[in-house]
C-alpha cells in the first residue's frame, strides 16, 4: 500500500432541522472543514460525496445539484451512494495511489426536506414480493430484535437501556438532535412502532452536511498537528432477502475482520479504545458489539450491564449519543467516523472519555437488519 | 503512480428491450458471462463496485442491495459509485483507484440500467431542481440542444452543415451497429431518414437520439501481478480523467465544454499523449446525441474548435477513418444509462485487446473511452491500452 493516510480536520451541521438552505448548509460544512485546516477551495485535489437520491428531497442525482456547494467545481470528484463510510474509504484510496495530495469527504442528507425514513426505506424492498407487504428498515429490525431477544435472552430492558445510555450521552453532544435524561421504563412506554420496537428505540430523521479533509503523511504533517491515522477498513454486503439470512450472523463480523487485520488488531476489545456503533435500532448496538468482538454472542445486554460501553467505562459506545441521537441516514457512517476523531484528538468537550484514547472505530450499517456494513479504524 | 492496473475480461448483456427478463437476471447474465471470458470465479474478486442511475429510474432505492446476489457480491466489500449519466466510467475509475491504492487485487465493476421499465425522461426531469429550471429542461434532449444551438452559435457554423454532419454520425454508427452482436438497434437508415426522421427538439430528430435499452456490463480489472499470471490479453489502464461542473445550465459554457476539456486533459497528461488523433487508435465517446458528438470531438482535441463537421463529412471518424469513433455503434445505437459508461470501457478495452470480432479495429493499442453525465456538467474519460 503507498501512502499513510490522515483525517486533518472535520466539521459537522447540526442534526435538527435548521431553516438554511441545503446549498447554505452544506457550503458551511465544507468551508469550517477547509477554515479549520487553513485551506482554501482550491488547495484540494479531489472530493468524495455521499448521498442518496431516495434521501434526496426528490432531486434525482444528488451530486449534480451540491456540486458546486461541495467545491468540487472542475476537480476530479465523485460520489457514492448509500453510506458515507464509502466516500472516506474512496478518498484514502485515492490518496494512496499518489495521485492526489489531499481529499475532501463530504456527506449530505437534509432529513427535513425527506419524507419518514420508513417511506424511503421502503423502496429498498423489491415491488414484487416485499414492498406491497410494507417491508421497511423498522420491521426487519423489529424481526431482528425478536429473534435476538428468543435466541440468547436478551431483555427488553437491556434493548431500552442502550437509548437510555445514548440519548443521555447526547444532553452533553451539541450536535445531538435528539437527546435527554430517559428512564429504561421512559424507553419501553413510548409508543410502539413495530413491536418489540418503541419509538425511542428507534432512530429520528436528522440533517447531516458532514466534511473530513484528508491528506497524505507529508502534507498532513505541514496542515495539522494532531494528524488522525487512518488504520483500517473493511465492509461487506449480505445477500438480499430477509428469509435467506440468519438476521443474527450477518456480515458484520466479515467487515469488522477485515477492518482489524488491515489494522493489525488481535483482541478488539484491548485494542479497541472507544467506538461509534451505527444503531438505528437501540438493541443493535448490542448486537453489533458482539460482531464487533466486543463480546460473545449473546452476551450484548450484559456487556451494558457491565457499565463497560459507558462514557466513563472501560470501552464506551457512542459517548456522542449514536445514531439514536443523530440520524442523517446517507451521513450517519461518517458522522461516526467524525466523533471518533474528535475523541482521538480530545476535542469531544463535554462527551469526551475520560481515558487516553488511541484507537478508535466507527461503523455504518444501512439496509434491512443491517445488510451491509462498513467498519473504519482510526488511531494517534 | 499507483500501482499498473489491468482490465482482464468483460461481459456484456445482449442490449436491447428485454421484457423477458428480470432486472436482476440482466444483472446477473453480465456478470456470468465476465467470468465465462475469464475464466474467474467469484472466489477471486476482492471487491464489488456497483452503480447505476437514480432511484426513480430503478424503481427501487440503493440497488446494492437488490442485486448484491446477482453482482456475486455476498460476502465482498462493495463501493457504489453513482455519478448520473457518467456512472459507468465512475464505476471504472473507482475500481481503477481500488486496485491502484494497493488496497485490492481483482475488482469486479458492474453498471446496468432496465430503462423499458422505467421512465427515463421524467426521471432526468427530477435532476433538475423544482423552483428554476424544472419548468423548462424537460428530459435530456432539451439540454443538448441548447448545447449544440450553442456551439453552432459560437462558431459561425451554418445549420445545414451540422445537420449534414450529424446525419453522416447516424448512418456510420447505425451501420457499425450490425457488427456489434450486443447493440441494440439495428436498423440501416439513409441520411435522409436522418434529416426527415420525426423532430425531438429542433434540431434534435429521432435518428440523431440513443434508443431506450435494457442492458448491463461487468468488467474485471486486476493489478499488474494478477493480470499478468492470467496470460491473456490484458487492456492496461492508461489515464483517468473527471471533471464536473455548475449545476445551474446558464452558469456555465457549454460551447467550449471545460468538464469534457478537463477530464480529457488528466488523462491525457497522465497516458502522455499529446496528440490524441494521432495518437489514438479508436475512440468510444459517449454519443447519446449526433450534434454533441462533434462537440466532444473538439475538447478531446480531436480536431481544433468549430473545425469537427468538416472532420465528420470527410470521414476521419469513419470506422475507416484516421480516428474511428465508437465502432462498437456507441451510446447511440445502445443506452442503458447505468451501464453505458462502462459498455464504453468494455469496448475500449477489447478494441486493445484485439477482441473486438467483427468491429474490431485492426491494429488499435491505445483506446480512449468516456460517459458524461448530471445536468451536462460531468465527463469522465478513461484511456486504455494494448502495452504497460
Amino acid at each position: 500500500m503507498g501512502d499513510r493516510v490522515a483525517i486533518v480536520s472535520v466539521a459537522q451541521s447540526p442534526g435538527a432541522e435548521s431553516k438554511d438552505n441545503f446549498y447554505d448548509q452544506a457550503y458551511r460544512a465544507a468551508r469550517e472543514c477547509l477554515d479549520k485546516a487553513g485551506l482554501g477551495r482550491e488547495d484540494v485535489d479531489t472530493v468524495v460525496s455521499a448521498s442518496s437520491d431516495i434521501f434526496h428531497g426528490g432531486i434525482s442525482c444528488a451530486n449534480a445539484y451540491y456540486w458546486d456547494t461541495t467545491g468540487a467545481f472542475l476537480k476530479n470528484a465523485s460520489r457514492q451512494d448509500g453510506e458515507s463510510l464509502f466516500a472516506f474509504m474512496y478518498a484514502v484510496m485515492r490518496i494512496m495511489t499518489g495521485q492526489y495530495e489531499t481529499a475532501l469527504v463530504i456527506s449530505l442528507c437534509k432529513g427535513s426536506e425527506n419524507p419518514p425514513n420508513d417511506a424511503c426505506t421502503l423502496m429498498f424492498a423489491d415491488p414484487f414480493y416485499q414492498r406491497d407487504v410494507g417491508l421497511t428498515e423498522t420491521v426487519a429490525a423489529a424481526l431482528q430484535m425478536n429473534l435476538y431477544m428468543e435466541r440468547y435472552g436478551v431483555t427488553r430492558e437491556q434493548c431500552a437501556a442502550v437509548a437510555a445510555k445514548n440519548l443521555g450521552n447526547a444532553l452533553k453532544n451539541p450536535y445531538a438532535h435528539r437527546k435527554g435524561k430517559y428512564t429504561v421504563s421512559d424507553i419501553l412506554r413510548s409508543p410502539t412502532l413495530a413491536d418489540p420496537l418503541t419509538e425511542l428505540q428507534a432512530a429520528p430523521k436528522s440533517e447531516g452536511m458532514l466534511a473530513m479533509l484528508l491528506a497524505g503523511e507529508a502534507k498532513a504533517r505541514k496542515l495539522t498537528d494532531k494528524p488522525v491515522w487512518f488504520k483500517g477498513y473493511g465492509s461487506s454486503l449480505d445477500t438480499y432477502t430477509l428469509g435467506d439470512r440468519d438476521l443474527l450472523r450477518g456480515e458484520l463480523t466479515r467487515a469488522a475482520k477485515r477492518a482489524y487485520d488491515m489494522a493489525g488488531i488481535k483482541n478488539p476489545k484491548e485494542g479497541i479504545d472507544v467506538a461509534e456503533i451505527c444503531e438505528p435500532y437501540a438493541f443493535q448496538e448490542l448486537l453489533w458489539s458482539e460482531d464487533l468482538g466486543f463480546c460473545g454472542a449473546g452476551e450484548g445486554g450484559k456487556f451494558l450491564e457491565s457499565g463497560a460501553t459507558q462514557i466513563g467505562g472501560s470501552l464506551p459506545i457512542n459517548p456522542s449519543g449514536g445514531v439514536l441521537a443523530n440520524n442523517p441516514y446517507v451521513s450517519r457512517g461518517l458522522q461516526r467516523l467524525i466523533e471518533a476523531t474528535l475523541q482521538l484528538r480530545g476535542e469531544a468537550g463535554e462527551h469526551q472519555v475520560p481515558k487516553s484514547v488511541k484507537t478508535a472505530l466507527a461503523h455504518g450499517t444501512h439496509g434491512f437488519a443491517g445488510q451491509c456494513h462498513a467498519v473504519a479504524i482510526i488511531g494517534r | 503512480m499507483g500501482r499498473a492496473v489491468g482490465i482482464v475480461g468483460v461481459g456484456q448483456t445482449h442490449h436491447g428491450k428485454r421484457m423477458e427478463i428480470s432486472y436482476p437476471d440482466l444483472v446477473r447474465e453480465a456478470v456470468v458471462r465476465v467470468f465465462e471470458d475469464t475464466g474467474l470465479s467469484p472466489r477471486d474478486i476482492d471487491g464489488v463496485v456497483s452503480g447505476t442511475m437514480p432511484s426513480m429510474m430503478e424503481g427501487i432505492a440503493l440497488t446494492h442491495f437488490y442485486f448484491a446476489d446477482a453482482m456475486q457480491a455476498v460476502g465482498k466489500p462493495i463501493l457504489k459509485t453513482e455519478t448520473c449519466g457518467s456512472t459507468g466510467v465512475s464505476i471504472a475509475h473507482t475500481a481503477y483507484y481500488w486496485i491502484s491504492s494497493g488496497m485490492a487485487d481483482c475488482v469486479l465493476a458492474v453498471g446496468h440500467e432496465k430503462m423499458n421499465e422505467g421512465d427515463a425522461q421524467a426521471t432526468m426531469t427530477t435532476v433538475v431542481e423544482p423552483f428554476y429550471q424544472r419548468f423548462f429542461i424537460a428530459g435530456a434532449p432539451g439540454v443538448f440542444s441548447m448545447q449544440s444551438q450553442m456551439w453552432a452559435e459560437r462558431y459561425g457554423i451554418p445549420q445545414e452543415k451540422i445537420r449534414e454532419a450529424a446525419a453522416h454520425i447516424s448512418v456510420e454508427h447505425h451501420e457499425a451497429a450490425f457488427a456489434n452482436p450486443y447493440a441494440h438497434m439495428k436498423i440501416h437508415v439513409t441520411m435522409d431518414d436522418v434529416k426527415n426522421a420525426r423532430l425531438i427538439t429542433y434540431p434534435v430528430r429521432l435518428l440523431d437520439v440513443c434508443p431506450t435499452s435494457d442492458g448491463a456490463c461487468a468488467v474485471i480489472f486486476m493489478s499488474e501481478e494478477k493480470a499478468k499470471q492470467l496470460g491473456r490479453p490484458v487492456a492496461w489502464v492508461k489515464g483517468v480523467g473527471y471533471r464536473g461542473e455548475e449545476y445551474f445550465f446558464g452558469d456555465s459554457d457549454k460551447g467550449v465544454w471545460q468538464s469534457a476539456v478537463g477530464a480529457a486533459k488528466q488523462a491525457y497528461d497522465q497516458a502522455g499523449i499529446k496528440n490524441p488523433r494521432k495518437e489514438l487508435d479508436v475512440a468510444e465517446v459517449y454519443n447519446p446525441f449526433t450534434f454533441q458528438e462533434m462537440l466532444f470531438y473538439e475538447c478531446f482535441g480531436f480536431c481544433d474548435l468549430g473545425q469537427s463537421p468538416d472532420l465528420v463529412l470527410k470521414g476521419v471518424f469513419d470506422r475507416t477513418g484516421e480516428l474511428p469513433c465508437d465502432p462498437s455503434g456507441g451510446t447511440l445505437c445502445t443506452n442503458p444509462i447505468g451501464a453505458t459508461g462502462l459498455v464504453r470501457v468494455a469496448e475500449a478495452a477489447l478494441q486493445v485487446m484485439g477482441r473486438a470480432g467483427d468491429h474490431q479495429i485492426a491494429g488499435a493499442k491505445l483506446a480512449l473511452s468516456h460517459a458524461m453525465g448530471g445536468v451536462d456538467q460531468f465527463n469522465g474519460v478513461m484511456i486504455v491500452g494494448s502495452e504497460l
